[in-house]
């Protein structure tokens, strides 16, 4: 199923977990004008959007394969993974580029210590505790430490 | 038992499998190693005489590490989440260079792809569980099926009773489904291997090489059930 025709390549952003990074960034894509989904597993996390969030909510799970295909994955040109669970925005990255194609796949991680096991998937990861560290040691003035992640 | 002595085996998660299995396994003399995040399951784990338990999570490197991951022969994810399972699988298969790595998979829609990620064994209780009483339920002429490859073959043991349409019949004479074979036929002490041209009798127990799920319709052209 699909809404455009197949030429036309509108940006769809699939974000799985609406926590306070989800729901933020699924604010700012809306805002920007962009087609956006959010799925979570808790129809209470969805509080955290903004009123004039114009994109989709789902209650879902986020790794299940015919939940994500309602949710048209096919047709997605971003998919965000922003559980709480590492375990979990690792799976989804995997599903999402291994099962779904999906061109740009990125993962948030509070440990990047597993990433031997996503690597040579090219599955972008983003950690919190690295990337505050640097910004910490800006504002310390001093030399940003040795990047932890490639 | 000597050759498996030296085999090492680790047990990720789970509570009640992790037990039984940890008990099988030391009782076949292999070396076991169990990883548990809950403190009271390490507790219960640890009355196992020969266990070794490891508490912490066991999809964090630094806890495989605390294990000995690169050590072992064989990891068995067990817990009861798919996204762990998998993650301790890959961390054991391509960090630690385990190789085989088993998991259990809640979904069975995911053993494909679990499979897919390098996972080299993938169990799923759901779709096992379903198959057997599946079998239990519809075909009580049914002796035995043993799943081969994944599931892919099966072999069957079924008894050809008094009524059934095949009963009499030469192979040859009978339709059969493309993606199955009969093996063997088991006639009192004898055994036959069967052509085109041996006849099926009454009270003979075939064996049955099937693929691609086609014991269901195999067993019924030669039972009738």
């Amino acid at each position: 199923m699909k809404f455009f025709g197949s030429n036309k390549k509108d940006n769809y952003t699939i974000i799985i977990g609406c926590g306070r990074v989800g729901a933020n960034l699924a604010n700012t894509l809306s805002d920007e004008g962009e087609n956006v989904l959010i799925m979570d597993e808790s129809n209470e996390s969805f509080r955290r959007l903004a009123s004039n969030y114009g994109g989709l909510s789902v209650v879902g799970d986020g790794t299940a394969f015919d939940q994500l295909r309602d949710a048209q994955i096919d047709r997605a040109t971003a998919v965000i993974a922003v559980t709480n669970d590492d375990n979990t925005n690792i799976m989804v990255a995997q599903i999402a580029r291994e099962m779904f194609n999906v061109q740009k796949v990125i993962a948030r991680l509070h440990d990047p210590e597993c990433e031997i096991v996503y690597r040579e998937l090219g599955i972008d990861t983003i950690c919190p505790a690295v990337l505050s560290a640097k910004e910490i040691d800006k504002f310390l003035g001093v030399l940003p430490v040795k990047e932890a992640l490639p | 038992m000597s050759g498996k002595k030296n085999k090492k085996i680790l047990l990720i998660g789970g509570r009640s499998k992790a037990k039984s299995m940890a008990v099988s396994l030391l009782g076949q003399g292999y070396q076991v190693t169990a990883i548990n995040d809950d403190y009271e399951d390490c507790l219960k784990l640890a009355e196992i005489h020969g266990l070794k338990v490891v508490f912490g999570n066991g999809t964090k490197p630094y806890i495989l590490e605390e294990a000995g991951a690169e050590d072992f022969d064989i990891a068995i994810a067990l817990t009861s989440k798919d996204a762990d399972n998998l993650v301790a699988c890959q961390l054991c298969k391509k960090k630690y260079s385990i190789k085989k790595t088993v998991s259990l998979v809640g979904d069975p829609n995911k053993t494909e792809f679990f499979y897919k990620m390098g996972v080299d064994s993938v169990v799923c209780a759901v779709s096992a569980v379903t198959g057997i009483i599946q079998q239990q339920a519809f075909i009580d002429e049914l002796t035995n099926i043993i799943p081969f490859g994944q599931g892919l073959v099966q072999i069957v043991e079924v008894r050809v009773p008094e009524d059934s349409p095949a009963a009499g019949k030469k192979l040859w004479e009978l339709t059969l489904p493309d993606e199955g074979i009969v093996g063997c036929i088991l006639r009192g002490d004898t055994t036959v291997i069967p052509k085109g041209n041996t006849r099926i009798l009454a009270g003979d127990t075939l064996v049955l090489i099937t693929g691609n799920g086609q014991e269901l319709n195999m067993i019924h052209a030669l039972t009738g059930r």
